[in-house]
């Protein structure tokens, strides 16, 4: 056993950080995570800006293979989700990058990936997924938008919803119905394409409880979808969404925030005086600190076993389900230990009286994003229990 | 990057199962907690055949060469069967200090009796008064009298002292200008005329002795490195037996998962097993979470303190994390039981006092959180 990065790897990894470093200089004052990207204009522009630096690097399209201008392996996709974590820097779109790019890597068309993949590459084109609905969210298969094929077409109807940046993303990727009458609801549904432009799509906010504009509802109405635009197969759709070998699950991006979380809390109770004492000397303060940082350098430890494990093909699902659980909920009571060290503090939003421009008071609120999303960390926990431990599904 | 097991270490894991399965079932385990001695010197003979407490110690002292991060790799795999007994006291506190800071004749006269399962040996720091392991506590005199030093005073909760054939023994050889300074380490015929022992009755019966020193008459050369600077050496035997109780406690957090998901695949209530309750099973998935994180956390600081590479804040860390989630795990892994986990004859018990018994051993989680808390870079 080996924690050693090479000498090669330490120079690479040093090279993400170092772009990264420059690109967080140029942050709109406030901006953080996915609500930083979509909420305002500021930081679209912030996160397309960085894309574009990104791809200039041709580091949109690591782990790709050389035909599609691809370079490198998932040890540089972990560096830069370190790096880009680590800075809080946007600019690698979670859809486009990080799910639909493997995605049509494994399962899609020579054509698809010729069309597709080289504006994902630049930076260009970001994307939305549309796949919960109202009454399809962790019983996913349940979904009931329909897709009638009408010549070269399908005519899509039905209502999506917790759909992230879906307001200012370029083109969506969905999951449809295709026949209704499958015996198995995970039959009958079909992976396609389409650009968010197209006549009958209506985006509608909902604003994230922070009053961000983060989701948002996406109601479908005749919209018309050229049939060359599926993923795979028609009625093989949730096979093509399985297809998550390919995607980088260490966690590693909110991981090394953590890491920069820690830091920036230190330095502020070296730095606070509490009736002339430093709070640093607090031992309550010093305990609670500890504790946040064996958690997290726990959740480094595996998060590293994970890429390990992926980097040569044996990371089984339920494996990634426990860094999932374990860093999302670690960013969960890191929020909370920022905003209790800071006092009254912790509850300002980004304002002239708020500390770290309300990164705490954000995340206080935001962490549920990632327990809530790509399968609920009570999915996890049913994924760990029937794969992982053979524990027996209730009929 | 390579965080798997090697080859070897593969087959030192399932060797090492395989044989304490067989040697040293809980049953014996518990035979053991009601023993005077504690351990059972036939299967101690039979472990040196197997080479284990040679196996970090060099060839040329007749051990196997292996790492430190290998000699991890069996002690998990001890946690897991719960192996009562001197073997991380001798191996590790007392072979590796003698590795690190003997002199050519002490490796000569010690290393090869550990090696072939012919000397036991243990680490006696605390003393009555102090809780935590650091240097404050340490006030047992060693004086100076022609060819010897002569120690005076008590030392609590030595492992296994009750069977040791020697004592790594923490003195103060003089008022330094800093708690560290001024401590020196002495081997010690546990012997020898002037000491008394007594077994400390505790939650895992692990034979945690007091020892009394009444003008024990140490030679000189049984020094341990230099006068007055022994304190770091104390360090890196402590540093080094909070990583293998570390790696003890892993391996029975996998056994409690184990044992768990196997009984409740197993117990039926309401027509069903009770494994196929989600209220269950998403413990059960955190105790597995916990259980992956701790073993990570642990293999690292055991990969770094191997390497040689500076790690005093992982290996804390880890001890830390370790110390909380066992105690956590286990209180699962009873609970989840229901009656029959509560009952002595159980598994299930065991584990949970043992976890107990570990959080103590080489700092608890305060002591070690300080620790991290001044490496993370807390001014104090």
């Amino acid at each position: 056993m080996d924690f050693k990065l090479t000498d090669e790897h330490v120079k690479l990894r040093k090279e993400f950080f170092n772009v990264c470093e420059e690109l967080a200089k140029k942050r709109p004052e406030g901006f953080t995570g996915l609500e930083g990207c979509y909420d305002t204009d500021e930081g679209w522009a912030y996160h397309l800006d960085c894309a574009k630096v990104f791809a200039k690097r041709g580091w949109l399209t690591l782990g790709w293979p050389e035909e599609y201008g691809g370079q490198g392996t998932i040890m540089d996709k972990v560096f830069m989700s370190e790096a880009t974590g680590y800075y809080d820097v946007p600019g690698v779109d979670i859809f486009g990058v990080d799910m639909l790019a493997p995605t049509l890597h494994a399962t899609a068309s020579q054509e698809i990936k010729r069309e597709f993949l080289p504006s994902i590459a630049s930076g260009e084109r970001m994307w939305c997924e549309l796949w919960s609905e109202p009454n399809a969210g962790s019983d996913l298969a349940a979904l009931s938008t329909s897709a009638v094929r009408q010549g070269d077409e399908y005519v899509i109807n039905g209502q999506k919803i917790w759909s992230t940046g879906a307001h200012r993303a370029h083109w969506a990727f969905a999951l449809v119905r295709t026949d209704p009458n499958a015996d198995r609801k995970q039959k009958g549904i079909t992976f396609l394409l389409f650009d968010m432009k197209t006549p009958g799509v209506t985006v509608n906010p909902i604003l994230y409880m922070d009053g961000g504009h983060l989701y948002n509802e996406v109601f479908l109405d005749d919209v018309r979808v050229p049939v060359k635009n599926v993923v795979g197969e028609e009625n093989q759709g949730w096979g093509v969404t399985q297809t998550l070998a390919a995607f980088e699950r260490s966690n590693l991006g909110a991981i090394m925030g953590m890491h920069r979380q820690i830091e920036e809390l230190v330095n502020y109770c070296n730095e606070t005086k509490v009736k002339g004492e430093p709070l640093a000397k607090n031992p309550l303060i010093r305990s609670r600190l500890a504790k946040a940082a064996c958690d997290l350098w726990a959740a480094h430890a595996l998060a590293y076993r994970i890429v390990d494990a992926q980097s040569r093909n044996e990371m089984a699902a339920f494996d990634a389900s426990a860094v999932k659980v374990f860093s999302g909920e670690l960013q969960a009571r890191m929020a909370q230990l920022g905003t209790e060290i800071l006092g009254p503090y912790g509850q300002v939003k980004h304002s002239r009286w708020a500390l770290f421009e309300g990164f705490f008071e954000k995340w206080y609120q935001q962490s549920f994003i990632l327990n809530v999303a790509m399968g609920t960390n009570e999915i996890q926990r049913n994924i760990i229990s029937w794969y992982g431990l053979g524990l027996p599904r209730m009929k | 990057m390579d965080i798997t097991f090697t080859e070897e270490q593969e087959m030192l894991r399932k060797s090492a199962g395989d044989f304490l399965t067989a040697e040293c079932p809980k049953t014996k385990a518990r035979e053991l907690e009601e023993d005077e001695k504690g351990y059972s010197p036939e299967l101690w003979q039979k472990m040196a055949g197997l080479g284990w407490m040679g196996l970090a110690i060099p060839e040329e002292y007749e051990g196997m060469g292996m790492t430190f991060q290998d000699l991890t790799v069996l002690l998990e795999a001890m946690g897991n069967n719960v192996l009562p007994g001197p073997f991380s006291c001798t191996v590790v506190g007392g072979a590796f200090a003698i590795i690190e800071a003997g002199t050519a004749e002490q490796k000569k006269d010690l290393l090869p009796r550990i090696a072939n399962g012919e000397a036991i040996l243990t680490t006696a720091l605390l003393e009555p008064g102090s809780t935590c392991y650091d240097a404050s506590g340490v006030n047992l005199k060693a004086t100076a009298q022609g060819d010897n030093f002569v120690l005076s005073g008590t030392k609590v909760f030595v492992e296994m002292a009750n069977v040791a054939d020697y004592m790594i023994c923490a003195a103060r050889t003089k008022e330094g200008s800093s708690d560290e300074d001024g401590i020196s380490l002495f081997i010690v015929d546990a012997k020898a005329p002037g000491i008394s022992c007594e077994v400390i009755p505790t939650i895992a019966f692990d034979k945690l002795c007091e020892v009394r020193f009444e003008n024990v008459a140490v030679p000189k050369k049984n020094m341990l490195g230099e006068m007055d600077k022994g304190w770091p050496i104390m360090q890196s035997i402590m540093q080094k037996g909070a990583i293998a109780k570390s790696a003890e406690s892993v391996g029975g957090m996998q056994a409690s998962v184990d044992m768990t998901v196997a009984y409740c695949k197993d117990r039926v209530q309401y027509d069903r097993p009770i494994g196929a309750f989600q209220a269950l099973q998403h413990i059960m998935a955190d105790m597995w979470i916990i259980t992956q994180t701790s073993k990570y956390l642990v293999y690292q600081a055991a990969w770094m303190e191997s390497e040689g590479l500076p790690c005093a804040m992982e290996v804390a860390m880890a001890k830390a994390y370790v110390n909380e989630n066992y105690k956590w795990v286990t209180e699962r892994a009873v609970s989840l039981h229901g009656g029959i986990g509560t009952s002595r004859e159980h598994d299930t018990g065991l584990y949970y006092r043992r976890a107990k018994a570990a959080d103590t051993a080489f700092g608890d989680t305060d002591f070690q959180r300080e620790l991290v808390a001044k490496k993370i870079g807390l001014i104090s």
